[in-house]
Formats: C-alpha cells, sequence, structure tokens
C-alpha cells in the first residue's frame, strides 16, 4: 500500500527525513515512532500528498505521490497533528461539507455519515458546533472526516494527544477495529497504544530509521532485555565512574531524588546483575533502599534508541 | 465541478458566520447609503451637466468602499486556514489547487456582489421620487455596476493572493490594501512625469478614470480586457504559488 524509496525531506537550514525507506502492506497496522522533530509529521505530509519531496519516491496504493497526487488524496484518510477543523460549522455540516468534497455520492452520503458518526461515538452530537466540543470530542470529529469516503489508507498524526484516558482506550479501541479493513499509519507517543494495536513499528530518529520490524519480534526481543533500577544512598562521581566500567550495562541514568540516587540500566536479563550490585554496595558501605529488574518494553527500545543523553547524567548536585 | 461548487457553497455560508463579513457589509452600506443621500441632494438642488451615475460610480465614496471592504472580505480566505491548520485538510483532500483558488474567488466575489445588490433599491426610490422619468440614463446605471463588478473582481483577485503569501489576516488585509492603493495612484502618473508614455500608461492604467467612463455607459473594450486580464493573472499567479508546494 506504501512504498517509500530513499526518502528525503530539506528544509532551509534542516534535513527533516534523510534517505527514509519503508513499505507498509494492505491491511496492516503500522506504528510511526519517534522523538518530537524526528521527521514523523513531515513524512505524513509527504505521503498525504501536502508537502513535496526533495528527493526520493513515495508510492501509495501504486501511485506517486507528486505525480498522481489527486488519485493518491483519494485513497488518504489523513488526521492532521491538532487535528484542524473549522469551528463555525456543526458536526453534520462538517462531514456532509468533507464528504461532498471527498467524492461520496448524494445517495450514499447520509447513510455514510451516519456510519462513522456512530464508529466514532458523535451519533448524537450532530447538531453540536464544533467551536464548542472538547479536544476529545473534536478529535473524534477528525477521525470521522477521515474515514467518510471509506478510504484504503488512514494516516493518523498523534489521534490520541491531548486526550484522557477513557477516551485513549476508545480511540484504541476504534484503531484496532478499523485495522481489520483499512492500512493504517499511525504515528503517536504512547507506546502502549503501539503495543496493544500495530502490528508492525517504524521508529525514526533524525530522520532515519533506527527500528522497523514486527512488534511481537521487538517485544520479545526487548523480554530479552532486563531493566534495574536501585535507590542508593552514594557519592555520585564515584558510582557514575565504577558503574560505567562495567560491561553489557546500557543506558544508565542517575538521577537525585533528595539524599538518595536513582539508578536505572538495561543489559541482558540472563545476567541478572542484581547479586553482584548489592555486594558492590555493601562492600562500600553505602546504604540501598530499592533494587528490582522489570523485563524490558517497546519504551524501554524507543528510550534506548532515540535518547541522545550521555549515558550517566548529571544532575546538578545540591 | 462538484468540488468547486461544494467548496463554493462552503465560503458563500461562511461568510454569513463570520462577522468581519457583516460589519464590512454595514460599512459599505452606510456609505453607499450617504452617496446617495448626496445623489438626491444635487439632484434635488438641480445642478446642471452633473451625471447621476457619476456622483455614485465616480466618488472618493466608491472607492473608499472597494479599499476598506475589499481586504476585509479578502483577508480570511487562505490566512485564516493556513493559520488553523484547516488549510492541510484541505488541501489534502482529492480537489484540484485551481478548483480551490477558483471556488475561494467565486465565494467572496459572490458575496461582494450580494453587497451591491441592495444599492439596486436606491435607484429604485430614486426612479419613484423624481418627476423627471428616468432620472438616469439606463446605459449608465449598467455601465457604472458593470464597472463595480469588474473593479471588484481585480481588487478581490489582488486581496486573495495576498492571503494566500501569509498566515496572517492583518499583514493580507495591509498588504491588498497597499496594493490597490498603488495600483489606484499608478492613474496619477501624469502629476509627477509629463511623459508621454508616463501619460498613456497613465490613462491606461488610472481605475479612477475608467469608472467615469463605465459610469456614463461608456464601456470601452480595452478596461473590460485590462480588469479580466489582471483578475485572471493574479488568480493564476494564486494557483501557482498554492501548487509551488509540489515543487522539489
Amino acid at each position: 500500500m506504501i512504498t517509500v524509496s530513499h526518502l528525503t525531506k530539506t528544509f532551509p537550514g534542516r534535513v527533516a527525513v534523510n534517505d527514509l525507506s519503508f513499505e507498509v502492506g494492505h491491511r496492516e497496522v503500522v506504528g510511526f515512532l519517534g522523538p518530537n522533530g524526528s521527521g514523523k509529521t513531515t513524512t505524513m505530509r509527504i505521503l498525504a500528498g501536502y508537502l513535496p519531496a526533495s528527493a526520493g519516491v513515495v508510492k501509495v496504493a501504486g501511485f506517486d505521490v507528486t505525480r498522481h497526487s489527486l488519485e493518491v488524496r483519494k485513497r488518504i484518510g489523513y488526521l492532521p497533528e491538532n487535528c484542524p477543523l473549522y469551528p463555525d460549522m456543526r458536526v453534520d455540516e462538517y462531514l456532509r461539507f468533507r464528504a461532498a468534497l471527498k467524492g461520496v455520492p448524494r445517495t450514499r452520503r447520509k447513510d455514510r455519515i451516519a456510519e462513522v458518526k456512530e464508529l466514532c461515538g458523535l451519533a448524537d452530537s450532530g447538531r453540536r458546533i464544533i467551536g464548542q466540543l472538547s479536544k476529545g470530542y473534536r478529535q473524534r470529529v477528525g477521525l470521522a472526516e477521515a474515514l467518510v469516503h471509506d478510504p484504503e489508507l488512514l494516516i493518523l498524526d498523534e489521534p490520541t494527544i491531548g486526550l484522557d484516558p477513557n477516551q485513549i482506550r476508545q480511540v484504541r479501541q476504534l484503531i484496532h477495529e478499523l485495522g481489520r479493513r483499512h492500512t493504517i499509519l499511525l504515528s503517536t507517543h504512547i507506546l502502549s497504544e503501539v503495543e496493544a494495536t500495530c502490528r508492525r513499528v517504524l521508529i525514526i530518529k533524525q530522520g532515519r530509521i533506527v527500528a522497523a520490524d514486527a512488534t511481537d519480534r521487538l517485544l520479545r526481543h526487548m523480554k530479552g532485555m532486563a531493566r534495574i533500577t536501585a535507590e542508593i544512598k552514594a557519592p555520585r562521581d564515584l558510582l557514575a565512574a565504577e558503574l560505567g566500567t562495567w560491561p553489557d550495562l546500557a543506558d544508565l541514568a542517575i538521577e537525585a531524588e533528595g539524599e538518595w540516587l536513582r539508578l536505572s540500566f538495561h543489559c541482558p536479563r540472563a545476567q541478572d546483575p542484581r547479586t553482584r550490585l548489592f555486594e558492590w554496595i555493601a562492600s562500600r558501605g553505602w546504604l540501598l533502599r530499592d533494587l528490582h529488574l522489570e523485563a524490558g518494553t517497546l519504551e524501554d527500545l524507543f528510550v534506548s534508541l532515540t535518547n541522545d543523553t550521555p549515558a550517566a547524567r548529571r544532575e546538578p548536585g545540591p | 465541478m462538484n468540488a468547486f461548487l461544494v467548496l463554493w457553497r462552503r465560503e458563500m455560508t461562511g461568510y454569513f458566520h463570520s462577522p468581519v463579513a457583516y460589519a464590512s457589509l454595514t460599512f459599505f452600506l452606510l456609505v453607499m447609503g450617504m452617496t446617495f443621500y448626496f445623489l438626491a441632494s444635487v439632484l434635488a438642488d438641480g445642478v446642471p451637466g452633473v451625471g447621476v451615475m457619476n456622483l455614485m460610480f465616480g466618488s472618493p465614496f466608491y472607492w473608499m468602499t472597494q479599499m476598506v471592504v475589499v481586504p476585509l472580505l479578502t483577508m480570511r480566505l487562505f490566512a485564516e486556514e493556513r493559520r488553523t491548520g484547516t488549510l492541510e485538510t484541505l488541501l489534502t483532500a482529492p480537489v484540484s489547487d485551481a478548483s480551490v483558488v477558483g471556488a475561494k474567488f467565486a465565494g467572496v466575489y459572490s458575496f461582494y456582489l450580494l453587497m451591491w445588490a441592495p444599492t439596486l433599491l436606491f435607484l429604485a426610490v430614486l426612479h419613484g421620487l423624481s418627476a423627471e422619468i428616468p432620472p438616469f440614463d439606463p446605459g449608465a446605471v449598467a455601465g457604472g455596476y458593470i464597472g463595480a463588478a469588474l473593479t471588484g473582481a481585480l481588487f478581490l483577485a489582488i486581496g486573495l493572493l495576498c492571503s494566500l503569501t501569509t498566515s496572517n489576516q492583518i499583514i493580507a488585509a495591509i498588504t491588498s490594501f497597499a496594493l490597490m492603493i498603488l495600483f489606484f495612484f499608478s492613474g496619477f502618473l501624469e502629476f509627477i512625469s509629463y511623459h508621454t508614455t508616463a501619460l498613456a500608461v497613465a490613462d491606461y492604467l488610472s481605475p479612477h478614470r475608467h469608472m467615469i467612463e463605465f459610469s456614463r455607459g461608456a464601456v470601452d473594450s480595452r478596461a473590460v480586457v485590462f480588469y479580466l486580464g489582471g483578475t485572471c493573472f493574479f488568480l493564476f499567479s494564486a494557483t501557482r504559488i498554492l501548487e509551488s508546494r509540489h515543487w522539489k
């Protein structure tokens, strides 16, 4: 459904997307992850035909997004970041306008609008003015608009941003259902959402792909990793210097918490270092009040791939 | 074509939800009402040699309405959509850039023409009050309204282009106002240069002179071509600017 080949997008003074290549298959739900400013929104805008690529080829359903932009746009439902809507319109009026603009036949329009309103939980909100809706409802209107012409591909740029936990759960459930009939490219910062809804994950950083694999395979890999967390009362410099020499230890972070230091790092789960760590702390005569191990999550993978902070963060001392 | 009609209707209804449009309409009708008052006074005093439609379309009041109302109507066209982000949803819908520009222009132009419609009542009142039947030449009336339609089209196209280049409505309004002023005063080149070319250019460009001619009932084809050509030029430029986002 989507073929991106050596996509590059430059803006004056910076490269937003750098030689990006990936594919998304038919009816696949793919999570598109990356820190803010990593090029997710730019890539999605290029896919939706809003921005041109500086180099590379982008195809949707076999059509080049630049040369056959209108054909591509007919097949895409796009929910931009921040969900822009016309505040002066009523929900029904807006959906009728967008359905007509997207070429939904007049005879099908009424039924289709009723369907998407039902699907997005807007069945009783047709007469409400968009400008007076809550953020959650506006997000639903945006989703209903993206779906109104029954597109083959849905591009959703942070569809759950600003929603409360209940609304996030509802949107997640909706995306899960939509994934049975549509191809979905979903950008989000809520990684549990990706674990629950996406079959595949693409992680980008500074415009380049740093991980692309099936979600369950990444999770299996991450389950082989462990995150150790400990709270120690010890001299920070000494702790950081000595731990820095330990092998198989990644993403070391030390944060001050009152008089205590909260220490965390990743390591292979098979090499559970807790006993060794405890003995080392005891041998130094330092105090320890917490030491535990957690299985690696997608969030850990995301942080380890995209976090640029130094391995041992030095907080300003008291 | 369907997308064009859908967008045109949205633009038209958008004006009826906009306080700025109502303020513009009020200002326009107030000023035109004053024009009518002066017109009626002049006719009552029986000042000889004054064309009725000249007073209506050649007066400073006419240009005041154009200079104020047109930027107010056009400033929101693209600038507002760009500011709120709806331009992104509009331009990712399956609709051509030419349709977007054409529909927005058609929407604002329809509203502009609707604004002129009540002024026909002034003429009907004048017709009813006047002992001399008719108090004005029908050809001059038609010419005056054709002139208002043509200058309006050109100025609205300029305003649309200005709105496309910014996300700030105030900047869009000021830019279009400045361009309209520049265009208006280009007709007065004769006051700064007596060169024959300058005089010929001023004669060809002068919107004030065109309106005087139109309101006498003389619809010069050169002026018609000038206004229609200018309108097409600015709309074409706007379409190309919109398309330029696809350029690598």
